[in-house]
């Protein structure tokens, strides 16, 4: 009451003060720069006056100044502007957040935390910075915008699986994938059907901030399930005030980043002519010169293949030239995205409400991904101690799925034709076998449909109830529910239901997974000195999946799809499995004098995964932190802002692997329709976790009142226990055991710089740069075991000690023997002596698919009403192997259609070329060895756009808030020189095991290219 | 007094919610059963029976594999390779790479079988005393078919001599409970494995009855026993189980059919298969089918092709000529033409035809004269009895009879021939020479250091 006398009093001798001076009311609106929507609360006050006022609910401001005069706008977690007056009447003013503030919220596991008490290595990302970014799962948005976090997508079919490693492969045979916590539930991101990614069923509008817990400090609170880093995800909620609503659109196109250049029919003609002709020179035949020779030569093989490739053509007539890869794309692809929000609420009450619909039509044909998605967040105090909240939910994501990369129906595949092929023979119809050399998949487009429909349940309630000021008490409970179907069907035209009659198939999972948190959390500060704050509870997980299939076949026509209409069923199968954990756990932060911090966490894990002898396990880690620049003789420092140093040590686990893989089982089998039993898997009753003990040393700075902030980390990651599928001699009757056995490090350091470069009323420039070099290394296997050699004779990846995991392994290329054309590979090590028999190449290591280093850097310039935001994003010195390669690089070895450079083949003696000599049929080169591996380094332009916010004084006439428009691309450029697609890439079908993924890496099979988009979008806030 | 209430029901439901999670780390899988389970009863070992057999019908094995290989390597410019699939293209090229994973498959699947089998016969006691005979014959019996059959793929033909040192496979005669150092076998003899693959089979035919529906009966075991001693050149005793089979098979209804082709292509077995793997929609398994058939009846694109030199040494009138159909752009064999139809392993016609050839080879008539048993195979694919023969004779009918069935192979070893290279004019490989051998899987080699690699595969 006093307080505000005296401001009225203020106000009133101020008053006069205006006659005297050229006064004039400056008016405006103050939007933040992170959301667009208004702010409220925001401090307008006159420099070197103590005259203000603060912006109303709808972040409008009416303040008296004269024109000599400068505004300051400040408002906590922004930097603040000041503008000058002049003649200004309207002034509106955007605030930038200030990122790397001190002040900034860090969500930790079970709590949260202010960044500058932070001890652990924890990199966040508000969800507003990868709104509108057209891609269908929000892992794709992160790709390079956070250090240490490695992001791949696999190919550029939409809806797949998103390959993410924090600080490296950990594993060799269990799961890589970090746990994903969505406001503090562990969600379900695998076990579902094929390669569908269920974390795509999540809208990330709905996001408001992403924190990855990479060090020990920071995960172990998760224990037995951190080493791979743990993302926390928190959705959006209300603030008290007005309601905000805010509606946007988004429509793109888009297309192909890269394409494969292939030859034309003539060039085809030519090369396969005289691949056959070759083979019968070798044999001493010369059917061009000499026409006895011609029957039963290889060219006249190869004319009669040319013949019945050309189908109804003349392919002596050129008339024909098919571009198949063209048919493989989409030309209608694009995105669309509508959605809706409202937040808001009273002092008890608030909500934060959104629906959104979200649809990507993927770059290959068949390939369409559509989400619509609802979220309601509530919470709501029942007293001043009380609070009860409930966030709901669902989504439903539809996609038309394509198979995997090595299927004759994946579009890619579709390049292996020949270019002399026409695709309709003359009645229209397309043409397939034996016309086409293999699979015209275009049939699949006519005569198949796949879709996959997943609906998805994430629901929690919560309650906390403060004991006293100092301890309170959290519980949460929470569902996570995904239904997914999966219904094919493919027609009697296609590959999959040609012999049958048309093939369906039917699949559907339920996953149910449901989690509870119970957790204490106590503060307190003794003798103002002493910060405490403790946090101690438990959690239970568990999780199921139900899984059925039924395929028939024998349709009586294609337009009846569904199963009821197989005469005959083929296969029928329901499936059961279920984990679960039990966890205690416990954290203690401490703070002395605002300047040494230290924080201790432990768990105690159980989980039914592991072996009788190992179920429970213990999990500690401990940080330290000294906040040098609140020591007396730094405080005040100029240039010196900010100086912490902070150091972790601890203990994770993972437990991904199988439920069951401790115990000693036989598993049903059939022989004639009797039911039998096998050995599936010998015991092992010691079986548990791996372990990573990991260190991490970090160092925070700031320079010039934090215009330049930035964090040095360096780590050290040593797991030990692997979880080994150790091969065991198969005269066992078992090929593998899992055992604890096995070590591997990841150690590295970490780069994050951020400037704000430049800001005044008009013009902004921050830019945010992050690197991160890792370094994998195998350092034991099996007692006895140097290495698992590659188990394919496609691929070339291995594990070899001393070495990154899936490095390839094989034979080196030696190029082209002028000589005569052979195709030759070093034959020892040292790379002085070749041969052309592939038999006797040397192995050795050939290249590395792991990346040597990443880095993204983003630049934010506004100016006046104007955004323009851009993220470069680069993968270094990682190799990629084009499996593929012998088949469609193998200098006309047999008759899939060549990339062009093929054409460059050796043909006489002298020729210097590094494409072998032609051979229909006889593998001169085509095997796997390093002649398919290229670097893979590439830089992206990830994602610009550009926006316009309309000005207040047109959105005032159009009654909204805020109007921003905006143009916004993705992947627009690329730079790499990989030879084949997309740089960014690794073949589905290799993972299909968990092992199988770790170690398949870098490969390129007929792999889609990623997807490049530019979207119109619009967003409108009232 | 409220806020009390809500303190208390938070510390009753916590301890009460703590004690029932407990008891939710005791999880058992749904879709196996611990190993002691399986192997308590009578009911259960015979589950486990027909889980030998199951392995036993693997693609990997007699599900089709252990015959292309054969295929393959007897490829003679008679039949073409022409598929995408790079495992058969190397046996084709006998040009095999170490980690071919069709071969490391094969040998995997081969062990898991016999795993299967040691794991019954360690129990047999547990089974009634009424089937015991029969259960033990039937895993004896599959062990005895699988060591022989590893023998010949991985080891030197047996009429290449040193019977005693050249290398097969290791022989495993007890079931693995735990992995331990004492897995760490080396390759037995050639001999040895032989003569394990003689006594399990001999063991098996006199315990098994001679009606056992598609499961193993005596005259199976008689008549694998017959190629057995025709590979070891005892062909008094090839002679003598040969016809020992004939006797009981066709006192029990067996008999060649009227027509030739309609011997192949069955949804069950038929008079004339003395064993067939069964297959059908719910256990499709037929690589067979697979790579010989076309797309139109369900197979890949037409992986292998018939040349004219295989076609050119029929007879005119011949009925078998009535397999070759062009479909898919080139010749194929009809033989294995249709999805879900059996595998065939022995046909009632290998048994006269080896009879025929033992009795000549010995000068005997044991059950029929040589030239009787050939012309019972000669009109019935309509060609002109013969009135003399000479082992040349024999032998080319028994190639062209149980052509693409996976046998020339081991008949080119045995008689020591040789096999033309299909893209070298030049290049012939004799009955001995190491590419017609599999190499040892190179996972195998890396699991187990007491094993010693094929000549010609590197170390």
């Amino acid at each position: 009451m006093q307080r505000s006398l005296l401001i009225v009093m203020m106000m009133l001798l101020a008053w006069p003060m205006t006659g005297w001076t050229q006064s004039r009311t400056v008016t405006g609106q103050v939007i933040s720069g992170e959301d667009n929507l208004t702010l409220p609360g925001v401090n307008v006050s006159i420099k070197n006056t103590n005259r203000g006022t603060v912006t109303d609910i709808d972040g409008t401001y009416s303040i008296s100044a004269s024109s000599g005069e400068t505004l300051i706008y400040s408002y906590i977690g922004f930097i603040p502007q000041e503008v000058e007056v002049g003649n200004q009447n309207t002034i509106d003013i955007t605030l930038q957040p200030d990122a790397q503030t001190l002040g900034e919220v860090v969500v930790v596991g079970y709590g949260s935390v202010t960044r500058g008490d932070l001890t652990g290595n924890v990199a966040s990302l508000k969800g507003s910075e990868i709104a509108n970014v057209p891609v269908p799962s929000f892992q794709e948005a992160l790709q390079g915008r956070m250090s240490g976090v490695f992001v791949e997508s696999s190919s550029g079919k939409v809806g797949e699986g998103v390959k993410i490693r924090v600080r490296g492969t950990s594993s060799i045979s269990g799961g890589n994938e970090p746990l994903y916590v969505i406001d503090g539930i562990p969600v379900t991101s695998s076990g579902t059907i094929g390669k569908s990614n269920p974390l795509a069923d999540i809208n990330f509008n709905d996001i408001e901030s992403f924190e990855v817990l990479k060090d020990a400090s920071a995960a172990a609170i998760y224990g037995a399930r951190a080493s791979n880093g743990v993302v926390l995800i928190t959705t959006k909620s209300g603030t008290s005030g007005k309601t905000k609503f805010n509606v946007g659109i988004q429509r793109g196109i888009s297309s192909p980043t890269r394409r494969n250049e292939f030859l034309n029919s003539a060039q085809y003609i030519e090369l396969m002519r005289e691949s056959g002709y070759n083979n019968d020179l070798a044999n001493g035949l010369d059917p061009i010169n000499n026409p006895a020779d011609y029957e039963d030569s290889d060219l006249e093989f190869v004319e009669g293949r040319l013949d019945r490739y050309a189908g109804h053509t003349d392919w002596r007539d050129g008339a024909v030239d098919t571009d198949w890869q063209e048919q493989a794309f989409n030309p209608d692809a694009g995105v669309t995205n509508v959605n809706f929000s409202a937040s808001g609420g009273d002092e008890k009450t608030r909500f934060y409400f959104s629906t959104s619909y979200d649809k990507q039509d993927g770059i290959m044909i068949r390939n369409n991904f559509e989400r619509i998605s609802g979220r309601l967040n509530l919470d709501h105090k029942v007293s001043d101690r009380f609070t009860l909240g409930a966030n709901f939910s669902l989504a439903r994501t539809e996609t038309t799925r394509l198979p995997e990369d090595n299927q004759f129906n994946n579009p890619i595949q579709l390049v292996a034709l020949a270019p002399i092929t026409p695709i309709r023979d003359e009645n229209g119809v397309l043409n397939d076998r034996p016309t086409t050399t293999y699979y015209n998949n275009l049939i699949d487009s006519e005569n198949a449909n796949w879709l996959s429909t997943s609906y998805r349940n994430i629901n929690s309630i919560f309650g906390e109830y403060e004991f006293t000021e100092n301890l309170k008490f959290r519980s949460d409970f929470a569902v996570d529910i995904i239904n997914q179907s999966d219904e094919r069907f493919f027609g009697s035209r296609t590959i999959t239901g040609q012999g049958t009659n048309g093939y369906g198939t039917s699949r559907w999972v339920r996953v149910f997974n449901y989690n509870t948190n119970n957790y204490f959390t106590y503060s307190n500060t003794f003798s103002d000195r002493h910060q405490l704050e403790a946090v101690a509870g438990m959690s239970f997980q568990k999780s199921e999946d139900n899984y059925t299939r039924v395929d028939g076949q024998e349709f009586p026509l294609d337009d009846l799809k569904t199963l009821e209409s197989a005469a005959e069923i083929v296969e029928g199968t329901s499936t059961f499995t279920d984990f679960s954990f039990l966890s205690y756990f416990s954290r203690i932060n401490y703070k002395l004098d605002d300047k040494y911090l230290m924080t201790v966490s432990a768990r105690y894990d159980a989980s039914s995964r592991f072996g009788e002898n190992n179920k429970y396990g213990f999990f500690p880690a401990g940080s330290l932190g000294w906040i040098v620049t609140e020591e007396g003789f730094l405080k005040g420092s100029e240039g010196l802002s900010l100086l912490k140093l902070r150091t972790s040590y601890g203990l994770t686990g993972n437990a991904e692997i199988g439920n069951f893989d401790h115990l000693g089982l036989f598993g049903p089998v059939s022989y004639g329709l009797q039911p039998g039993l096998e050995p599936t898997q010998i015991p092992n009753p010691n079986l548990t976790w791996e372990t990573t003990a990991q260190f991490n040393l970090g160092i925070e700075f700031g320079f010039f009142n934090d215009r330049i902030t930035g964090e040095l980390d360096y780590y050290d990651k040593q797991t030990s226990d692997l979880l080994l599928l150790v091969p065991v001699p198969g005269t066992t009757g078992f090929a593998t055991q899992r055992q604890n056995i096995g070590k591997m490090q990841n150690y590295g350091f970490e780069v994050v710089l951020n400037s704000a470069n430049y800001a005044d009323q008009n013009f902004s420039w921050n830019t945010s740069f992050n690197f991160a070099r890792n370094i994998n290394r195998v350092r034991e296997l099996a007692e006895g075991q140097n290495s698992i050699p590659p188990s394919s004779s496609r691929f070339l990846n291995g594990i070899f000690i001393g070495e990154s995991i899936g490095v390839f392994y094989g034979p080196r290329y030696a190029g082209v023997d002028p000589n005569n054309g052979d195709a030759l590979y070093y034959s020892n090590e040292q790379q002085t002596e070749t041969t052309s028999d592939y038999n006797e190449a040397a192995r050795m290591v050939v290249g590395d698919p792991n990346p040597d280093f990443i880095a993204g850097i983003t630049n934010n310039i506004t100016y006046k009403n104007l955004e323009l935001s851009f993220l470069f994003q680069g993968v270094f010195g990682n190799e990629i192997y084009e499996g593929g390669g012998g088949f469609y690089a193998a200098n006309g070895d047999w008759f899939d259609n060549s990339t062009a450079i093929q054409f460059n083949r050796w043909q006489e003696p002298g020729d210097i070329t590094n494409i072998p000599q032609a051979r229909l049929g006889e593998c001169n080169g085509c095997n796997a060895s390093s002649r398919y591996i290229s670097d893979g380094s590439y830089v992206r332009l990830k994602t610009l756009s550009l926006g316009y916010n309309l000005p207040s004084s047109l959105i005032d006439k159009m009654r909204v808030s805020s109007a921003r428009i905006y143009l916004m691309a993705q992947n627009l450029l690329t730079f790499t020189n990989y030879m084949g697609w997309d740089p960014e890439v690794n073949a589905d079908y290799l993972g299909s095991t968990t092992s199988d993924s770790n170690v398949f890496q870098g490969n390129d099979f007929y792999s889609a290219p990623q997807a490049k988009t530019f979207s119109l979008g619009l967003n409108i806030g009232f | 007094m409220k806020f009390k209430n809500i303190q208390f029901s938070i510390i009753l439901s916590t301890i009460v919610f703590f004690s029932s999670c407990e008891d939710q780390l005791d999880l058992t899988p749904a879709q196996s059963v611990d190993q002691e389970i399986a192997l308590n009863s009578d009911a259960n070992i015979k589950r486990v029976l027909i889980g030998a057999y199951a392995n036993m019908r693997h693609e990997d094995f007699w599900g089709g594999r252990s015959i292309l290989y054969a295929e393959m390597l007897s490829a003679n410019n008679e039949i073409r390779w022409e598929g995408t699939f790079n495992q058969p293209r190397e046996v084709f090229n006998k040009s095999i790479f170490t980690n071919n994973s069709f071969i490391t498959n094969t040998w995997l699947r081969s062990y898991s079988a016999i795993n299967v089998v040691n794991n019954i016969l360690d129990v047999i006691d547990l089974v009634d005393e009424a089937d015991r005979d029969r259960v033990m014959g039937e895993a004896l019996f599959i062990r005895g078919a699988i060591y022989f059959e590893l023998a010949k793929l991985y080891g030197m033909p047996y009429v290449s001599g040193n019977t005693n040192t050249n290398l097969a496979v290791p022989l495993v005669l007890s079931p693995t409970r735990e992995v331990s150092a004492a897995d760490l076998l080396p390759r037995n003899s050639v001999e040895e494995v032989y003569q394990q693959a003689l006594t399990d089979l001999e063991t098996a035919e006199e315990l098994l009855p001679a009606t056992n529906g598609f499961f193993a009966r005596n005259y199976v075991a008689s008549a694998l026993l017959s190629r057995i001693y025709l590979q070891m050149e005892r062909f008094a005793d090839a002679r003598d189980a040969a016809d020992r089979s004939i006797t009981i098979a066709t006192a029990n209804g067996k008999s060649l059919l009227d027509n030739y082709m309609s011997a192949f292509n069955n949804e069950a077995d038929t008079q004339e298969d003395l064993f067939a793997i069964q297959v059908n929609p719910q256990d499709p398994a037929n690589n067979m089918h697979l790579f010989y058939s076309t797309p139109d009846f369900g197979g890949r694109d037409g992986d292998v092709t018939i040349l004219d030199a295989h076609i050119n040494q029929y007879e005119e009138r011949d009925e078998r000529l009535e397999q070759f159909v062009e479909r898919a752009g080139e010749i194929r064999t009809d033989k294995w033409r249709d999805q879900f139809r059996n595998v065939k392993v022995i046909r009632l016609a290998e048994m006269y035809l080896t009879r025929a050839e033992t009795n000549f080879r010995e000068g005997t008539s044991v059950g029929a004269t040589p030239l009787e048993d050939i012309n019972l195979i000669r009109t019935r694919v309509n060609l002109p009895e013969k009135n003399s023969l000479t082992l040349e004779e024999i032998l080319m009918e028994r190639k062209l009879e149980l052509a693409h069935e996976g046998h020339f192979i081991h008949d080119v070893k045995r008689t020591r021939g040789e096999i033309q290279d299909n893209n070298s004019n030049d290049l012939q490989y004799d009955y001995d020479d190491p590419r017609l051998v599999l190499p040892i899987p190179q996972r195998e080699m890396d699991a187990n250091p007491e094993l010693v690699q094929n000549p010609g595969y590197g170390g």
